[in-house]
């Protein structure tokens, strides 16, 4: 009998980021943002999305994969205003790419500015999983509490932004914008911080002018040439 | 419970180096699994259980080790282990730190026993 240890050192998810990297290259690259929205549920990344699409009406495209365990809930809510496909997951508790790649093609691969993918509603499993987007946004409602961040520091150290959502709801629950925000910026320093009451529809525009100019500027680098990049 | 999506690609790759290998049992899978990795050894040691033995023998143990996190800092370039999930470098303060270590799940070696002889390895 032989016996021989083979050294390998390998990353176990080396080939799906492999693939993510490559199929967000390809979206980079004809124009579409891909945007990840991830938070708990119910913490209003459909509202989110609903506002959105009524903000960039006739002005920006976009269109939504939306994942959730089952039901098409909030692809009906959001079918009369964009492009929608529903990713049931079957109970998986999480989103992968080969599930938003199958999506795409439902909706004939368009070319739009923004594809937007409403993650399923957890703070934990997602944050594992490259779905190719270029920006991760978490949402966090005032009704969760200010003390998430630290709770689940994989899914805040790999956002790029946190949208504080629900703040007409603030006067009336115990949540501090200074707290989460300080215990959000010592697990991820760089991260944009937002608020947002998408029911009412105010304060759209600095969550719009944000993806503005994020699409400005991720996408620019697939035009630089390549000693620059 | 997104360990057991990370146990089918762990097995997805032994099964392949396996074959690259010209076959054989597998005795033991080393994996390092990060502090920061999103997974909980636990529930990643049950899903193994609970997956392995329709790909391997039930013989085939996994070892896991744990991995602190660790960060380099992007103004000073101080390297320096994340404590507490304060991701602010210690010597300078800046929050400009890339992560080095400890963010993966990482397979580091497969150990296999085979019948036939192979010229040039220890047996």
């Amino acid at each position: 009998m032989n016996q021989r240890t083979i050294v390998v050192h390998r990353d176990v998810q080396a080939d799906q980021k492999a693939d993510a990297a490559a199929e967000r290259e390809r979206l980079g690259r004809r124009g579409t943002l891909v945007v990840n929205l991830l938070s708990s549920p119910g913490a209003g990344k459909t509202t989110l999305l609903e506002a959105t699409a009524r903000h960039f009406a006739g002005r920006r495209s976009m269109a939504v994969l939306v994942g959730d365990l089952e039901t098409d809930r909030d692809a009906q809510r959001l079918a009369p205003l964009v492009p929608v496909a529903q990713l049931t997951t079957g109970g998986a508790c999480h989103l992968e790419l080969p599930l938003v790649q199958r999506g795409l093609k439902a909706l004939g691969d368009p070319a739009v500015d923004f594809l937007f993918i409403e993650n399923v509603g957890n703070l934990v499993c997602p944050a594992s999983h490259d779905l190719a987007e270029h920006l991760r946004v978490v949402l966090i409602s005032t009704t969760e509490g200010d003390d998430k961040p630290g709770k689940y520091p994989k899914m805040f150290r790999t956002s790029q932004a946190m949208v504080i959502t629900k703040l007409d709801l603030l006067p009336h629950v115990p949540f501090s914008i200074e707290a989460v925000t300080e215990d959000a910026h010592r697990i991820q320093p760089q991260l944009k911080v937002l608020t947002n009451c998408a029911l009412d529809g105010s304060r759209m525009a600095s969550w719009c002018d944000f993806l503005e100019q994020q699409h400005q500027q991720q996408l620019a680098t697939y035009h630089e040439p390549a000693s620059n990049r | 419970m997104h360990e057991r999506s990370l146990i089918q690609s762990l097995l997805r790759q032994v099964e392949q180096i396996v074959a690259a290998e010209g076959g054989g049992q597998v005795a033991e899978i080393r994996v390092q699994v990060g502090d920061l990795s999103g997974v909980e050894p636990l529930l990643f040691q049950m899903a193994f259980d609970d997956m392995v033995t329709a790909v391997f023998s039930s013989e085939c143990q996994l070892v896991l080790e744990m991995v602190p996190v660790t960060a380099v800092c992007s103004d000073c370039e101080h390297q320096f282990e994340i404590v507490d999930f304060q991701f602010r470098c210690p010597a300078c303060q800046t929050g400009s730190v890339q992560v080095i270590q400890g963010d993966k799940v990482k397979l580091i070696s497969v150990t296999i026993n085979s019948n036939h002889s192979i010229e040039g390895v220890a047996s």
